[in-house]
């Protein structure tokens, strides 16, 4: 049974009987409501979707291989076979790290996707301070879209270009991994970065083009920072502000010949009502 | 064109000529509710609930979107042949503008996100106002009754499901299980409008809509629609 059948099931139960509602894991592609209130006690709390705490051994072996091996190595087995030597843990932690994915034929193995997952995860989570989160910044420092965008672009400097092209060579293959794991992956860090941005976010369809929009630009700047050879990235980030303001332009296109229209359909709505009225 | 005239009595929503310019404005804090943290924490809630809260605010936005864009249709056919629904009409209109404004914060908050098709709600909720509105005006207070009465159900049955689910243990697991403030100021909100939008109801069935002709298709067909689209607007 799919996750979302089980997930309605229980919606479905939860309606007709009044017993309690089942806790229920791994929903990855289920969009949740998002409780603000600090009543909760969220001590516990995972970083969705990954399965295990930040001080746990799996998040121990990952974040050392993305800050040591990684930028060496690339998102290869490699790199985490070498970071649990550095750490002197056992090498069977490779089918612990990897034991949330099925393996693929698409990838070389489970861990190295628990890598690359662990690698989008943590940074998203990392790209909005925790005053931000709680909502505990003053509003004239609530920072701009593009300052999000482009502090997300410059968290991968580290990673260097070797590691970089692996990144979105094995983000890009069409498989699970792409539909589990990467599109969500991007679709939440746009939510991220205009629900936590001063961008005015939106009611209607305008709350899906907005967030397609900035994931366009994220994966062309990314996409652009794989072959770009220049001190720092600097093109990049040239390149992702124009990218970025050209696609937030469209917006403004659409805005302005909707309303010319409304204008123009409301004028002659009026010149006819007074030529009518006329008789 | 379709935006009729408020009373000078009731307070304004901020209308420039644009409808759109609005949509330039940046203006958003990401404020949080001040609930005090001395209180002992609860329970966080679960996967399903939050799937369900998720489920409801979006159905809500996109029901109060097409209660106001009927009403939009009918005082627009309506009021130039009948001056005198103009108060009636205007008087609900309001209230589901301010039910559309209270569901479309609680969905930025709360980041769910709206409906895909709710382009098609706008249309068919115009289509639906102006529609029974030309037909005659009993026949546009026969579609306020049916709608209302679905409607009315509607919120009824989040009701049940917000008082009997979503009673939190406390984290250290002392005390007796208590609802979340937020989740009692949600029940309070739609309770609130469940009132109002039976009121409207009443307001219907004074009006004469039980004279409309045909009054059961009229109502069951609308009755009908709008739980589709209640159904759908969860999902979709």
């Amino acid at each position: 049974m799919s996750k979302r059948m089980m997930l309605n099931r229980c919606l479905n139960a939860g309606l007709k009987t009044t017993t309690r509602l089942p806790q229920l894991s791994k929903l990855s592609l289920i969009r949740f409501y998002h409780p603000i209130s600090t009543e909760y006690d969220n001590s516990e709390a995972l970083l969705e979707p990954l399965e295990y705490k930040m001080d746990s051994v799996q998040s121990k072996i990952l974040s050392h291989c993305i800050k040591e091996k990684v930028p060496h190595y690339g998102f290869t087995e490699k790199a985490l076979v070498s970071s649990i030597n550095d750490l002197g843990y056992d090498s069977t932690m490779l089918s612990i790290i990897g034991s949330p994915n099925s393996p693929s034929i698409f990838h070389s193995s489970p861990a190295v996707m628990e890598l690359l997952k662990y690698n989008l995860v943590t940074k998203r989570y990392n790209l909005i301070t925790a005053e931000l989160r709680e909502g505990l910044v003053n509003k004239q420092d609530i920072p701009s879209l593009e300052t999000l965008l482009i502090q997300r672009l410059k968290m991968d400097k580290q990673l260097g270009p070797k590691a970089l092209k692996s990144l979105m060579g094995q983000l890009s293959i069409p498989s699970q991994l792409l539909m589990e794991v990467a599109l969500p992956e991007l679709f939440r860090l746009s939510d991220d970065i205009i629900y936590f941005s001063k961008e005015k976010d939106h009611t209607d369809m305008a709350w899906y083009t907005k967030r397609l929009g900035l994931s366009l630009t994220y994966v062309t700047s990314k996409l652009f920072m794989t072959q770009d050879k220049s001190v720092d990235y600097e093109d990049t980030i040239e390149f992702a502000k124009w990218k970025l303001n050209k696609v937030m332009n469209l917006g403004d296109y659409y805005n302005n010949v909707e309303e010319y229209a409304w204008y123009t359909v409301m004028t002659s709505f009026n010149l006819i009502k007074s030529q009518i009225s006329k008789y | 064109m379709l935006r009729p005239q408020l009373n000078n009595n009731v307070t304004r929503p901020v209308r420039c000529f644009s409808a759109l310019a609005g949509l330039n404005a940046s203006t958003k804090a990401a404020t949080n509710s001040t609930t005090p943290k001395d209180k002992e924490q609860l329970e966080p809630l679960s996967p399903a609930q939050k799937a369900y809260l998720e489920r409801a605010i979006r159905v809500d936005q996109a029901g109060e979107l097409g209660a106001d864009y009927i009403y939009r249709g009918q005082i627009f056919v309506l009021t130039r042949k009948y001056p005198h629904l103009r108060p009636i009409l205007n008087h609900m209109w309001e209230q589901e503008v301010h039910h559309r404004a209270t569901f479309n914060e609680l969905q930025l908050k709360h980041r769910v996100r709206p409906s895909l098709i709710t382009p098609l709600w706008k249309m068919g909720a115009i289509a639906m106002g102006a529609g029974t509105a030309l037909i005659s005006r009993e026949a546009a207070m026969a579609c306020t009754e049916a709608v209302e009465t679905v409607i009315g159900g509607h919120y009824n049955e989040q009701l049940r499901v917000l008082n009997n689910q979503y009673e939190q243990k406390h984290a250290g697991g002392k005390g007796k299980a208590t609802t979340p403030e937020e989740i009692k100021s949600l029940i309070a909100t739609i309770k609130e409008f469940r009132d109002q939008e039976l009121e409207h109801l009443d307001t219907a069935i004074q009006n004469n809509s039980r004279m409309a002709v045909p009054y059961m298709l009229i109502t069951e067909g609308i009755k009908g629609v709008c739980k589709l689209a209640i159904w759908s607007a969860e999902r979709i």
